[in-house]
């Protein structure tokens, strides 16, 4: 390489870190293309990326309740997480185990448009306690305006999966 | 056989051929009375003035006799109404005549009105004021473009409320209502005139309180209405011990949660809905001629059943028998158990022998809800806790129930939330229920649970919403399995009312493992007997959607 062009990449190198990367920015749930959700109306992720940390925030409705919390991962190492928040579905009796901590992993996948989420939450049930293992895939569609989050439980025999689409920078700062 | 439900079947097949018992085929004396078939139209703009008109008029025909039944649309909240004519007809050798227009019905009745008070349907707290005068002034309720319709039968001007309220907030215009009307009401029952708002309101209970001579109000229990929560307070606080609530909440101006944990902080008991039709004609009819309640239970008394390696759930649809799905396709193919209204037994005796009488052995009645009407009893005043309690105990007895069913939604989020109920309020239970097999807890789900003296208390494990996919109820109900992973794993669900029956047929049939569905009472005794599930309360620490009123 020729010594002015690397130059020139070193230089726009920094720049290029404070671009946003596509998937960062805030996604609205498409609930007719997703499964459905019970007790929550609306929807709203928020992926941010600060070096190696992703920040997953969760802005929901119910009725004229609404509830934000943040789930941040990191995809150099696991992280460990006291207060993981979990998408539930509300009617069923599952609760986060009270001073319960959750072991997350996190990794890029597919040149950076998919990032992976693995965490093993305790939850509160009827019998005392257990550990639900969540995989989560959130997937960057072509064209940069959908996102797909492929959810698996242990427990569960069924996916759920959720639809996003890119609410434009303008109006999510409204 | 080891099913309680197959022997349950088993043994209907082999009564239904005996001869109906002497007191049912007794004939009942005859009796004469009217039926008018209602439409769908609660519009403010259309239908509703003449129903104003009709039920009003059908609270002071019904005074001293039972003379006038309303027919609602199949699409009515209230699905009963014609299978509890045909039960008139049947059982109380009710002659029906049928009415076809407020003339028809005017021509019949107006006799006993001494006149009509007018309201604005501009201002609608005027048609809940005229709900009042109707009472006390035994008027009908006309809108002006009626008037001329009531003066063709003879019927003159009593007041007009047109002007007196306009402009006027709703506590200024109850506060002015009660100073004028509030000392000659019932001071047992009030009366809610909640329910819609916008362009319909459905006022099926206004024929009751207008009977009653209740004070008609709605006025709200949200905080953020001061001046409305703080008459409500003056009126809950003048009526009498013990006294009712009927009607509903205003939708949008306060929430159901607001209200009736009000109400239970004053020791009152809510009886809804503000759609309820016909209480004043059903008030008069008794239990039928030997008739007397009996349950299905499954299991004899003293019994302990022995529970296996496998998953049990129970089924509970608790949202008034009327307003569920007892008339739709379906009940009787799987165990259901269903939450009467007790406080019937006083005011609509006939509805609740119709259910009896129509049931499948599938079905199996409990009592509930918290006490002898809806109420919320984290928030009962202690001293009022026994005396409420004793009265929702005999009438379990008298309907043959031994479940009893508690819900407290005082600090929940809608229907989830944090339902639970203080070590406290169950300590209250287990003393003031000594006779009952156990306790039903949520609406939503819950996490309270207990056994005691061999009765438990569960909280239901899953609700299920009406409109959730059948798909994704069978994966809920699925995961509660899986990470219940200890056998037996007692489950119960809550039916939210209008779920369908053969649609949880089907979601049954998708559960995975060594699942059985069996009745009520089975359940709790199995529950009885292995307890797998936690003991626990309330936590203090868990956050409040609504912290109450103190």
């Amino acid at each position: 390489m020729h010594p002015l062009r690397h130059l020139i990449l070193l230089l726009l190198l920094p720049l290029a870190a404070f671009a946003a990367a596509p998937i960062e920015g805030r996604w609205r749930l498409d609930r007719t293309r997703s499964t459905a959700l019970d007790g929550w109306h609306e929807w709203d992720l928020v992926i941010s990326l600060t070096g190696t940390q992703v920040g997953l925030q969760h802005d929901m409705k119910w009725g004229q309740t609404r509830f934000s919390a943040t789930n941040t991962v990191d995809t150099a190492h696991p992280v460990t997480l006291p207060a993981f928040f979990r998408v539930e579905q509300r009617h069923m009796a599952l609760y986060p185990a009270k001073g319960g901590t959750t072991p997350v992993r996190a990794a890029w996948l597919d040149d950076g448009r998919t990032l992976r989420v693995e965490a093993d939450t305790p939850i509160e049930i009827s019998q005392g306690q257990a550990v639900m293992r969540i995989y989560a895939e959130y997937r960057l569609i072509e064209g940069g305006q959908e996102l797909q989050l492929i959810e698996l439980h242990s427990s569960r025999p069924r996916p759920l999966i959720y639809q996003f689409t890119k609410v434009p920078a303008e109006a999510a700062k409204k | 056989m080891k099913h309680p439900f197959l022997l349950a079947l088993v043994a209907l097949a082999l009564t239904s051929t005996a001869p109906l018992p002497a007191a049912e085929a007794a004939a009942a004396p005859a009796r004469s009375a009217w039926v008018m078939h209602f439409d769908s139209d609660w519009k403010i703009a259309s239908g509703l003035p003449e129903k104003v008109l009709l039920i009003g008029l059908q609270g002071l025909a019904n005074r001293s006799e039972p003379r006038l039944y309303i027919v609602h649309a199949a699409d009515f909240p209230w699905e009963i109404t014609g299978p509890l004519k045909d039960f008139y007809e049947r059982k109380h050798g009710v002659k029906f005549t049928a009415l076809q227009t407020a003339d028809e019905a005017l021509t019949q009745f107006a006799r006993y009105a001494k006149g009509y008070v007018v309201w604005d349907p501009a201002v609608m707290p005027t048609m809940i004021v005229a709900f009042t005068i109707a009472g006390l002034e035994d008027a009908v309720v006309v809108t002006p473009a009626l008037i001329p319709l009531a003066e063709q039968h003879g019927l003159r001007k009593i007041d007009d409320l047109r002007g007196r309220y306009d402009g006027k907030t709703d506590a200024q215009i109850y506060t002015d209502a009660k100073a004028r009307y509030w000392a000659r009401c019932s001071h047992d029952k009030l009366m809610l005139m909640g329910g819609h708002r916008g362009d319909i309101r459905i006022p099926g209970i206004a024929d009751w309180g207008v009977r009653e001579k209740m004070f008609f109000h709605d006025l709200s229990a949200n905080p953020l209405h001061a001046e409305e929560l703080a008459l409500e307070k003056q009126f809950f606080s003048e009526l009498n011990p013990g006294g009712t609530i009927f009607g509903w909440h205003v939708y949008g101006k306060d929430t159901e949660e607001q209200h009736t944990t009000l109400i239970s902080t004053y020791g009152l008991k809510m009886e809804g809905l503000q759609s309820l039709p016909n209480l004043s004609f059903n008030c008069q009819f008794k239990f039928t001629p030997g008739f007397k309640f009996t349950n299905q239970h499954h299991v004899a008394p003293g019994a302990q059943l022995v529970a296996e390696p496998k998953v049990y759930l129970a089924f509970v649809q608790s949202d008034g028998i009327g307003i569920g799905v007892w008339t739709k396709p379906g009940r009787g193919r799987m165990p259901l158990a269903w939450g009467a209204i007790m406080g019937w037994v006083h005011f609509s005796p006939a509805a609740l022998e119709y259910f009896h009488e129509s049931a499948t052995p599938g079905d199996y009645f409990i009592g509930g809800l918290s006490g002898p009407a809806y109420m919320y009893p984290n928030h009962i005043p202690a001293d009022r806790f026994p005396g409420l309690m004793k009265e929702a105990a005999d009438l379990m007895k008298v309907l043959d129930e031994t479940i009893f069913e508690i819900m407290d939604n005082s600090a929940a989020d809608g229907n989830v939330g944090n339902t639970d109920l203080s070590k406290e309020t169950v300590d209250r239970y287990y003393a003031n229920f000594p006779d009952v097999a156990g306790f039903i807890n949520g609406y939503g789900p819950a996490r309270t649970r207990d056994l005691r003296d061999g009765r438990p208390l569960l909280s239901y494990d899953y609700y299920i919403d009406p409109r959730r996919p059948r798909e994704e109820v069978t994966a809920d109900l699925n995961e509660l399995i899986a990470l219940n992973a200890k056998r037996p794993y007692f489950c119960l669900v809550h039916v939210r009312e209008s779920n369908d029956v053969n649609s949880l047929v089907e979601v049954i049939k998708g559960l995975r493992g060594p699942v059985e569905v069996v009745p009520l009472d089975t359940f709790m005794n199995l529950a009885a007997g292995n307890k797998t599930y936690t003991t626990r309360y309330q936590d203090p620490d868990e956050p409040k959607h609504f912290k109450g009123y103190r």
